[in-house]
């Protein structure tokens, strides 16, 4: 057991952050919050082309032949830089996909929505703008459905401004394929992965921010109210990339208590970046609440990634039952 | 109590699990720090007796000595470490130097090859029962306060020793005072060099930080399941309760995979860096936290100690309130993260 990443995983860290920072600065994000789809055909062509969508797929299906633990790095660098459009689906779709529509989904050329269910039999569908298929996950496994085939979808507002939202008041549509992968426990992880690169976002802007920011002749880090509150973000990050990157490795292994440490993972993932852009706001002072800054960004992002793929109530139900 | 954890020490040490991770000339088993993590595991698993008057020992003075001091001390103090023949205590804080530990006052003047040292510690765990003291001293009161100090192993049954008990808010009394009159100390017992006892000394509290309560973090996990088998002895139905029995359950994971990853980088780095005040501050507040549900967990039984239950919540939910002060306060930890990790101005 080896928590760190090795040099090879590094690589990967830094090729996915590269693209992310000279294709989709966050200038551009802000950019195609505006646009219907928000995505960028021609950055996600170039996403798929590095192989993002089937990283942790076998060659023999397609994919780059690497786990878990590689898309989980994937997916934190996603988190931190903002990027939009249904990655997470898209990649959980992948795997549930065969054929023709696999393939199509590694290239780039078809994007999969999420299907979050509600109790009442009605859905909310996250990216379904130019979104063909949808992924829902099931306590089996997971099914993928035709958008199409989904009567009655109606774009909503969301909070986060990346995030295209849909919904429908009865969700009963046919899979086109089905699998009985863990895909709750990958995706709980992914998305608590994106949490994790949320949460070191937010820590970093506000500790640039403390270093720099002068009030009062100092620069407002020395005050011990402001640095611990950067300090307790930093403790944060660390208790959710160290239980990612733990539950990344179980549930890769199969292990019996892998849908027990993803739940961890989301649980505490979540909560870091939650807890991180809203003391991120208040670090800032009055420029944390302008449109203009970041923070906001984060913090509805963070919204996001609690809700989907089991929400807290979900995992904290599953981590009690245990 | 001396005599209970020596006995187990010993019992360790013969069945060859002391020391897994200590080098095999000095009686340890030469394993890496993850196989000390796992017998760490399974011992807290077993719910066997805490280490209490060896810990500083095995955790402080030993590793100290491993990186930073001379054949002659690994030699002599390392195995009888291991083999329960001594206890150590520490002696780093002062009245007048507890979180500003480098204004340290006691004095020691060098008188041919020996140090006479005068002065007072005070919140020495096991003073009493102790053999040995890693000792902190001014030997240089010219020099800037961090450049005077320094550390040498002191022998607590030497002449010129008061020890005082101090009873503390658990009903222990393992804490004391002691004070030292001209206690004289050979010069080969200082490790490092004299004046440079600030460097080994924030060697020692890097050990505490990062990797002496890998055991005690281990402990937690085991610590969370008791107390989820007494919410259901109690037929708890508590959503409130529930609720945090639950996020208690994912906070100790995200703690044992920051002992991984504390493990993962002490391989590629054996002194530990400041990432081990994170998991110090997150272990201390974690504990609080687990403690204080247990009592709530408890009820109305919280105000009656004197129930015999098989775990002594009250005495650990107490004891916990040591855990974000001793070996560098919660306040002192966030600064030292802040600083060193973030870059914050000081």
């Amino acid at each position: 057991m080896d928590l760190l990443p090795t040099s090879e995983q590094e690589e990967i860290v830094s090729s996915v952050a590269t693209l992310l920072a000279a294709q989709l600065p966050i200038t551009r994000v802000r950019e195609l919050h505006a646009e219907p789809a928000g995505v960028d055909e021609s950055v996600w062509a170039a996403c798929a082309a590095q192989g993002w969508f089937g990283l942790g797929l076998a060659e023999a299906e397609g994919g780059v032949g690497y786990g878990l633990a590689e898309e989980a790095l994937l997916f934190r660098e996603i988190g931190r830089h903002l990027a939009p459009g249904p990655m997470l689906s898209t990649v959980l779709g992948a795997r549930v996909a065969t054929g023709d529509q696999r393939a199509a989904i590694l290239d780039g050329a078809v994007r999969v929505a999420l299907v979050e269910r509600r109790a009442d039999g009605g859905a909310d569908v996250h990216g379904h703008v130019g979104a063909e298929l949808a992924l829902v996950v099931t306590d089996a496994g997971a099914d993928l459905v035709a958008l199409g085939d989904v009567p009655g979808l109606t774009a909503v507002e969301c909070i986060d401004p990346g995030t295209r939202l849909a919904v429908v008041a009865r969700f009963d549509a046919t899979p086109v394929a089905t699998s009985g992968e863990p895909i709750l426990a990958r995706g709980a992880v992914l998305a608590a992965a994106m949490a994790a690169g949320v949460a070191e976002a937010t820590r970093d802007l506000s500790a640039e921010h403390a270093r720099t920011r002068v009030q009062f002749g100092n620069p407002i880090g020395v005050n011990q109210a402001i640095k611990h509150s950067c300090t307790d973000m930093a403790v944060r990050c660390e208790a959710a990339t160290s239980q990612v990157l733990l539950a990344a490795l179980t549930v890769e292994a199969g292990l019996p208590d892998a849908a027990y440490q993803a739940s961890a993972a989301k649980v505490v993932a979540t909560d870091a970046a939650m807890r991180n852009a809203r003391a991120t706001i208040q670090v800032h002072g009055g420029m944390g609440f302008t449109w203009e800054h970041d923070a906001h960004l984060h913090l509805k992002r963070a919204h996001v990634l609690e809700i989907i793929l089991g929400d807290r109530r979900h995992h904290l139900a599953g981590l009690l039952e245990a | 109590m001396r005599d209970f954890d020596t006995a187990w020490q010993r019992t360790q040490f013969q069945g060859g699990w002391a020391g897994i991770n200590w080098p095999t000339e000095f009686g340890g088993r030469g394993l890496s720090l993850l196989q000390q993590v796992i017998w760490y595991e399974e011992y807290a698993t077993l719910g066997l007796p805490g280490i209490d008057s060896c810990f500083v020992g095995n955790n402080h003075a030993g590793p100290t000595l491993i990186a930073r001091g001379t054949e002659d001390h690994k030699a002599t103090h390392l195995r009888p470490i291991l083999q329960g023949d001594v206890v150590w205590a520490q002696g780093f804080s002062e009245p007048e130097a507890g979180s500003d530990l480098a204004s340290l006052q006691t004095r020691a003047e060098i008188d041919g090859d020996e140090l006479v040292v005068t002065g007072q510690k005070v919140w020495t765990s096991y003073a009493d029962v102790a053999d040995l003291q890693e000792l902190l001293v001014r030997t240089n009161r010219d020099a800037p306060k961090h450049k005077g100090i320094t550390w040498v192993i002191c022998d607590m049954h030497s002449p010129g020793i008061e020890i005082r008990p101090l009873g503390t808010i658990d009903g222990e009394r393992h804490f004391a005072e002691v004070f030292y009159d001209e206690v004289r100390i050979p010069l080969t017992n200082v490790v490092g060099a004299i004046d440079d006892g600030w460097s080994v000394a924030m060697s020692t509290l890097s050990f505490e930080r990062g990797t002496a309560f890998t055991a005690s973090q281990t402990k937690l996990h085991e610590t969370v399941e008791r107390l989820m088998a007494l919410a259901r002895e109690r037929h708890l139905d508590d959503d409130e309760l529930g609720r945090r029995l639950a996020v208690a359950r994912a906070e100790v994971a995200a703690l044992r995979a920051m002992t991984y990853l504390g493990v993962s980088r002490n391989a590629r780095q054996p002194m530990p860096g400041p990432e081990g005040s994170i998991v110090k501050l997150f272990y201390a507040e974690l504990s609080q936290r687990v403690y204080a549900l247990a009592l709530d967990v408890l009820g109305a039984d919280a105000l009656r100690t004197d129930l015999g239950l098989a775990t002594d919540w009250h005495h650990d939910y107490l004891e916990a309130y040591s855990y974000s002060i001793g070996g560098g306060t919660s306040e002192i930890m966030r600064n030292i993260i802040g600083e060193r990790l973030l870059g914050l101005p000081r």
